[in-house]
């Protein structure tokens, strides 16, 4: 098994639907992002296209973050899923300088997202999941999909751009839109396959 | 006392999903709250619904971080410092709910025995629960004085009015599952904000992936035009001039349009007489049309449709007639291609192309089976919405655009151009609620349902002297008015004899500083209240001027037994289910939060009026026997939503059973939706009742000074320019206009951290995008700090993003930004307020419906270092 993520960038509208679902799902710190939402243009006026690419861990299948890893706190599920032990995360960063695609983010320390105003009973009730001093991302929301849910995003995406499954299973829904639409990865000069595909817009 | 005693208790142990309803925009999808040891925290989307489907935009997902917001107001407060304006501190002090009731109930008794006109009440758009309670409430009292300011000024007098008109509902939509080409004009629905937004996303990204060709006519390449198949940019505020010659190629060119529809389905036959009016029969006074079978003239009811001639020229009772249509095709003919490429810039080539792709796949005198009934099938729809009817001439820029889907019938039929739900025959048990179209004498629709008590059609007479502030006795096409804010108030006060002055102001939400134009223009406006009472969750810019805030609850803390009723507005159009969903509270009110609805019975209470809520709130919810509030019984709200309910959905329906299942819903049926051609009524493509309304204004107006432009009440639509369009001033070469940005309610969540962040990561949200072209040109660089400045001095500060997404003369701001009062220091110093370049007075506001112009001429220059 081999659990990874489909976006279909046609389907897509940059809401940042799931970036806030994550942040909502999750309560991560200000400034850590397991999923966001980039935008950028192309094409001069008038011939111009505006994009929005969603982008999160994409959870490769040759984790160059976990071959860096000093102290095996970051590691792969046999799901797939690639994960971080935060008991055994020292917070080096060498992780986030391996990774290819700036999906890592160190917790330098508590903070909230009102500042001097103090947390929120939201932020208090999530605040016991993120140790700081220790790297954080996406696990494909592990907690979730063990429930039989999908990830946060997907579960949330107001235009069904996101779909989640098993990509070994030939069958699967997100290795069908694969083959059909012609998924692609980003950046796969790295080499590091990831599980995150996206179809064109 | 009837005011919360909260039924949602602080549990030590719970875990609990709750059916709900969000309010982080009008769209109002359907939520799912999960509550653990008393915390919400999570909300989702509630799948069993038919409004978000289970699925939520940032905004409603990320609700907890307004609900949870520490800068929420918990406690009543009165202010020690009776002058009020942007450099005083209000001093304010923490007053009882009892304090804070008495005084104002002290204030209403007063008024109400004086001259209850003296109240205005004002609401935001964003809240939908508030609009029911704020309405009965002014109702009960007796003044007429009631608006909708978060952004009702700004959003639709054209769009709505003209929506009601034309499609009996109060916006328009593509029917997502059939359309194959829908071209919108300065609308983003189904990509950004929006009624149903979150619902029409799905449907939106569905049509999408079915290979619906989507035109986006717009200035700017955001949002709608990003996903388009073709952005078409324009010179801001011309885009009827665009729709107008299109349908000149269709009707001259192409010769494409749908006589049977226009004959059954439109005033286009009734003929027209040199006067501009209909040639009515003697005897009847029906209009008349030509029987081409008989060679006469007779009573539209008299003759079937097909027999109408909509072409030629007769004689009648000794004057010239002309159908309808044949004046239309006659009118269309100054807007060629070519001259309509020097207003709008946009190719006349383009303009043909784009004609004749829109009338072939309109498919005119197709049909299609759904469910087994024979349909009539036009998959194409013109969408027009804030963009292109935010301007003086929004009357003309909406109907232009509808003028496309009139001519082709794609009007509420298979694949069209929709309304939100204009019929529905009601829940099978019950058949409540119930409404279809009507025709009026003339054969005209009149909407069976709408979000007011004055229906859009037909148009009041106009009269003196003017009972609203807003002048609408007079300007009958108005709904919201820019006088109660304007410059010139005082004086067209005085001109229209209005016999009182307003004197106290109850604000719900609304933060009116912002949401209407320049700041200065508005509060003065507000200074000249006596007292001020604003509900509110933060102390915005506007609450700091009130003498006494009350804090509210917020969404996950309320009841409201109709989230998404009327259909006409936020339930998604098109086939799919009726939906009725819930608000429940969630949570209970943090310190004294109070219920607005609750604290306006008790107030209700307080100053004797409540028989008069009771009769009202009947009125209001269509309450029928024997759930009707009886005499001045004091009702909680919990109790009236509960009547609401078991009214609508029978007497084992009520509030606790809604609580339990969060909605009701049945099936919609394709007569529901495609409704037009099972109902009688006519629209009218020739506004023929336009011109006499226009006379009679001018007859009140011009005697006292006031000219009434006659241009503006013609019955066939023109382009005409807006002040910004007459504006040569050297340097000032620019358009500024605003948008509805996709993670952004008008100017409520600026406050919230995490949309703020998301804000802060676009590219737009916060910053003046303009023209890569034009900034090099003016050597003005990506990232720069500039000053935007009108001819009127009024000037705003900001950085520029340079894109290749925009129309050279375009200047593109994100509505709603750069809040600076303190009560909101998530939202503080972030974005461009654009309101602020905005003038509120007779001069650019619409003589028609008091619509304000919503662009700007602008000049830009690079702020020099210390400015």
């Amino acid at each position: 098994m081999r659990l990874g993520m489909v976006i279909d960038l046609k389907r897509c509208i940059g809401c940042y639907g799931c970036q806030i679902a994550c942040k909502a799902e999750h309560g991560t710190p200000p400034g850590v992002f397991y999923a966001r939402v980039l935008k950028r243009e192309e094409g001069q006026y008038p011939n111009v296209k505006q994009f929005s690419l969603p982008v999160l861990c994409n959870h490769c299948e040759e984790p160059p973050c976990v071959d860096v890893c000093p102290t095996g706190a970051s590691f792969k599920w046999s799901d797939g899923i690639v994960d971080i032990d935060h008991d055994k995360c020292v917070g080096c960063r060498a992780c986030m300088m391996a990774c290819p695609y700036n999906n890592r983010y160190f917790n330098d320390g508590n903070q909230n997202y009102f500042g001097d105003a103090g947390s929120t009973p939201f932020e208090r009730a999530r605040a016991a999941r993120h140790p700081t001093g220790v790297v954080m991302k996406c696990n494909f929301c592990r907690d979730r999909v063990r429930a039989g849910k999908m990830p946060a995003c997907v579960a949330n995406c107001p235009t069904v751009a996101r779909h989640f499954g098993d990509l070994d299973d030939p069958n699967s829904e997100v290795s069908r839109l694969i083959k059909e639409r012609g998924g692609f990865n980003l950046h796969p000069e790295a080499g590091t396959k990831p599980s995150v595909y996206y179809l064109p817009a | 006392m009837n005011i919360i005693e909260s039924d949602v208790t602080r549990a030590t142990a719970d875990d609990t999903w709750l059916k709900s309803s969000c309010s982080l925009c009008y769209g109002t999808c359907s939520i799912l709250a999960h509550r653990v040891d008393g915390v919400v925290i999570k909300v989702e989307g509630n799948p069993d619904s038919a409004v978000g489907k289970g699925r939520l935009c940032g905004k409603g997902v990320g609700g907890l971080m307004t609900h949870y917001d520490p800068h929420r107001l918990r406690v009543p407060l009165h202010r020690t410092n009776p002058r009020k304006g942007f450099n005083e501190d209000p001093g304010w002090k923490q007053i009882s709910w009892d304090e804070a009731l008495d005084e104002i109930a002290a204030h209403l008794r007063r008024i109400r025995a004086e001259d209850p006109r003296k109240l205005v009440v004002q609401r935001t758009t964003t809240v939908t629960a508030s609009r029911a309670p704020s309405q009965a409430f002014v109702a009960a009292f007796g003044t007429p004085n009631f608006s909708t300011a978060g952004g009702g000024l700004h959003c639709g007098n054209g769009a709505h009015v003209i929506s009601g008109v034309m499609h009996a509902s109060w916006s328009v939509v593509p029917d997502f599952e059939y359309c194959n080409y829908a071209i919108y004009f300065g609308a983003s629905k189904g990509h950004a904000a929006g009624h149903a937004s979150c619902s029409n996303m799905g449907k939106a990204a569905d049509a999408r992936f079915r290979g619906m060709k989507m035109v986006v006519v717009d200035p700017f390449c955001n949002f709608a035009a990003a996903k388009a198949t073709e952005w078409v940019p324009l010179r801001v505020g011309t885009d009827a001039a665009l729709a107008l010659a299109m349908c000149n190629v269709m009707v001259n060119e192409l010769k494409i349009y749908d006589t049977p529809y226009l004959q059954a389905k439109t005033n286009a036959p009734y003929l027209i007489g040199p006067d501009q009016l209909y040639i009515r029969d003697p005897k009847t006074q029906a209009p008349l049309v030509w029987d081409q079978e008989s060679g006469t003239a007779r009573p539209f009811t008299a003759v079937p449709s097909a027999r109408m001639a909509l072409r030629g020229s007769f004689t009648v009772n000794g004057v010239v007639g002309r159908p309808a249509f044949a004046l239309l095709g006659e009118h269309l003919k100054k807007y060629t291609p070519e001259r309509t490429e020097e207003i709008t810039t946009v190719p006349a080539a383009n303009i043909r192309r784009l004609a004749g792709e829109f009338a072939r796949e309109a498919r005119v005198g197709s049909t299609i089976v759904i469910d087994g009934v024979t349909l009539p099938y036009r998959p194409v729809a013109a969408i027009a919405f804030r963009g292109s009817q935010g301007h003086m001439n929004s009357v003309y820029n909406f109907l232009a655009v509808d003028l496309l889907n009139q001519l082709v019938g794609a009007a509420d039929v298979v694949g069209s151009c929709l309304g939100f739900n204009p019929t529905c025959y009601g829940h099978p048990d019950t058949k409540l609620p119930y409404y279809v179209p009507k025709a009026d004498a003339d054969g005209l629709m009149v909407t069976g349902m709408w979000m007011g008590y004055h229906y859009p059609y037909p148009t009041n007479k106009p009269r003196m002297p003017s009972k609203q502030l807003g002048l609408q006795d007079v300007f009958t096409m108005g709904m919201t008015s820019p006088f109660l804010n304007s410059t010139d108030q005082e004086m067209l006060w005085e001109k229209f004899d209005v016999p009182y002055r307003p004197e106290m102001l109850i604000n719900y939400g609304a933060n009116l500083l912002m949401s209407i134009g320049n700041k200065d223009v508005v509060a003065e406006s507000l200074l000249k209240y006596k007292f001020i009472v604003s509900f509110d969750l933060f102390l915005t810019e506007t609450s700091v001027l009130a003498d006494i805030v009350l804090p509210d609850c917020s969404y996950l803390q309320s009841v409201d037994s109709r989230s998404n009723f009327p259909f006409i507005f936020s339930l998604p159009a098109g086939l799919g289910e009726w939906c009725w969903p819930i608000r429940q509270a969630v949570v209970p009110p943090d310190g004294e939060q109070r219920r607005y609805a609750d604290v306006l019975l008790e107030l209700a209470d307080r100053a004797g009026f409540r028989a008069d809520l009771n009769a009202a709130y009947n009125a209001t919810y269509d309450l029928q026997s024997p759930f009707r509030l009886e005499g001045d019984r004091k009702y909680s709200f919990d109790e009236i939503c509960d009547a609401d309910l078991r009214s609508h959905f029978g007497q084992e329906r009520g509030l606790d059973w809604f609580k339990q299942h969060g909605l009701i819903k049945w099936p919609k049926k394709p007569e529901e939706v495609y409704w037009r051609p099972f109902v009688d009524v006519r629209v009218p493509i020739y506004w023929e009742f336009l011109k006499p309304l226009g006379e009679q204004i001018a007859a009140i107006t011009e005697p006292r000074g006031l000219k009434i432009p006659r241009h503006y009440y013609q019955p066939l639509p023109d382009w005409i320019g807006c002040p910004s369009h007459a504006c040569d001033a050297p340097g000032f070469d620019f358009y500024a206009f605003y948008y509805r940005d996709i993670i952004h309610t008008n100017s409520f969540t600026m406050e919230n951290p995490w949309l703020d962040e998301a804000a802060r990561l676009d590219p737009f949200s916060y910053t003046i995008a303009m023209n890569r072209a034009s900034a090099e040109k003016r050597g003005l660089k990506h990232g720069a700090l500039v000053w935007v400045e009108t001819e009127k001095r009024r000037k705003v500060k900001g950085r520029l993003a340079v894109t290749e997404g925009i129309h050279p003369e375009g200047l593109g701001i994100a509505a709603l930004a750069g809040h600076w009062g303190d009560g909101m220091p998530i939202a503080k110093g972030k974005g461009v307020f654009f309101n602020e370049l905005l003038e509120v007075d007779w001069e650019h506001s619409s003589p028609v419906n008091l619509n304000l112009d919503l662009c700007v001429k602008v000049r830009v220059t690079a702020v020099e270092t210390g400015q």
